[in-house]
């Protein structure tokens, strides 16, 4: 009887084992090949907008800017359209930053910790403080907004010029998928995840999501959440807006109620949050997506409108 | 809610006391119950324990438990106020011994409170259905403890159910033994 239980148990260990697959089938046809890659200087120059204006004129320099971080998986794609909204009004610029560790190949993304994610946004904000730009905005998408906030958090800004305003599209503090509580047990034998793209968002998001990574965007959530119930005050004169999704199956909609309490303006006021009636994760990005509707458009470009209203006052 | 609240109360609290009056061995335990979710907040609260002959010689324990995270991570906080009402019945193994060994299934009802009407379109009340197992020890005098892990199978989604209600918890209880016969 001992000796069938040892058998059980080394067969259970065999097959958990065997289960584990850390290196996935990678084609070139996927953005972790590293054969698409977003962070060619080209690519980044194009994006960045202390980059494609390093010599700003004064006017320039009181044109409001927005750096826009994209979120978890994602690249500079996810905020494209918010960039062409911006080059069509002319009314402000737009400084898309690709995270660190993203756009890249997975052992690239592997390695990478939301430390270095974040470093992308911290390194263009100081570029464009350091320009003069006198009036910065940020705006972070899913994981982009958790990244913004740990560096409200950590008063980041007490060095530069403090933002005019923060605004966080669909942003994570809890998952939408509970299994990521796990991960730190889990990983290990999980090796990493898959999603499905549509084929309109191919070579624009990584595929696969190696568990390293996914206890990167857990360790982030969860002090995020754990500052915020703290409780956080907001630069001088900064402005901060949430929009949520009502139903997201990606960055659960509590995440907005988390940063609603969590969140103060530095005279001890709330902050702005709208719950938007959409199922989509990210609902202003809607290139590559299938089966967009009339409503979806029409919420992407109000949200887009009311975001350059606030930068133009 | 005032009315769940009540039923809640009613039913857990006064149904099972008139069959323990009714039986010649009975144990009734009423602690302190804290509860840590993997991930989230500490909820803590108040539990009872019941067992008697009948449930096949004390092999079946009844239970029931309410745990807030207003007396725990939300206590001076900005954490959600959230609460769990419990009720479960557990399999003892080697319920003889002082040492023992559990496994159940509870159910009950959770709240978070949204505080403004803005975010009460999202969801904020479930169901809660887990499982449990964990390590029970009773002392020589009229005190016992446990420490469990638990599963709520019915989590956030996102969609339907309360985004800040998680999947993994622990749970240390205290119980003092006021009927044991």
């Amino acid at each position: 009887m001992k000796k069938n239980s040892i058998y059980i148990l080394m067969f259970v260990l065999a097959a958990l084992l065997a289960s584990c697959n850390p290196t996935p089938t990678i084609d070139s046809s996927m953005l972790d090949s590293g054969t698409i890659s977003y962070a060619l200087p080209d690519s980044l120059n194009k994006h960045l907008l202390s980059s494609y204006l390093p010599n700003p004129t004064p006017t320039q320099l009181n044109t409001p800017v927005i750096i826009c971080a994209h979120g978890y998986t994602a690249t500079t794609f996810e905020w494209d359209e918010f960039r062409s909204y911006a080059n069509a009004k002319g009314t402000f610029y737009v400084s898309q930053v690709l995270l660190g560790g993203h756009g890249r190949s997975y052992a690239d993304f592997k390695k990478a910790t939301w430390e270095d994610w974040q470093s992308a946004i911290t390194w263009e904000y100081k570029n464009l403080s350091d320009l003069g730009f006198k009036k910065i905005y940020l705006a972070g998408s899913s994981t982009g907004a958790p990244l913004i906030i740990n560096m409200v958090k950590s008063r980041f800004f007490d060095q530069y010029t403090s933002p005019k305003g923060i605004f966080l599209i669909d942003p994570i503090v809890v998952s939408s998928n509970k299994t990521i509580t796990l991960i730190g047990l889990l990983g290990p034998v999980l090796g990493y995840s898959t999603v499905e793209l549509a084929n309109g968002e191919k070579g624009h998001w990584y595929v696969y999501r190696p568990q390293e990574t996914l206890k990167q965007l857990m360790a982030l959530i969860d002090l995020t959440r754990r500052d915020l119930e703290d409780g956080i005050t907001l630069p001088t004169g900064t402005y901060m807006k949430v929009y949520k999704s009502e139903k997201d199956e990606t960055a659960d909609p509590i995440s907005a109620f988390m940063i609603y309490k969590g969140m103060k303006t530095s005279d001890g006021g709330k902050i702005d949050v709208e719950l938007e009636n959409s199922k989509l994760h990210v609902f202003t990005r809607l290139k590559g997506r299938d089966g967009v509707t009339t409503a979806d458009t029409d919420l992407q470009q109000k949200v887009f409108a009311e975001m350059e209203a606030k930068m133009k006052q | 809610m005032k009315k769940t609240h009540l039923f809640f109360v009613v039913f857990l609290f006064f149904t099972p006391f008139p069959k323990a009056q009714n039986v010649d061995n009975y144990e009734l335990g009423v602690g302190l119950r804290f509860q840590k979710t993997e991930q989230l907040y500490w909820e803590n609260g108040v539990g009872a324990d019941f067992t008697s002959d009948f449930l096949l010689h004390k092999k079946i324990h009844l239970k029931l438990s309410y745990a807030t995270s207003r007396i725990g991570s939300a206590f001076l906080s900005n954490a959600i106020r959230q609460d769990n009402y419990v009720i479960g019945a557990d399999w003892r193994f080697r319920s003889t011994k002082d040492f023992q060994i559990f496994a159940g299934l509870n159910t009950g009802f959770f709240h978070a409170d949204m505080e403004t009407a803005q975010f009460n379109v999202l969801p904020h009340n479930s169901m809660l259905f887990s499982l449990e197992t964990g390590l029970f020890y009773k002392f020589k005098f009229p005190l016992a403890t446990s420490l469990s892990i638990g599963y709520n199978l019915i989590n956030g989604d996102g969609l339907t159910v309360p985004g800040s209600l998680f999947p993994v918890f622990y749970q240390l209880s205290v119980f003092y033994y006021i009927g044991k016969k």
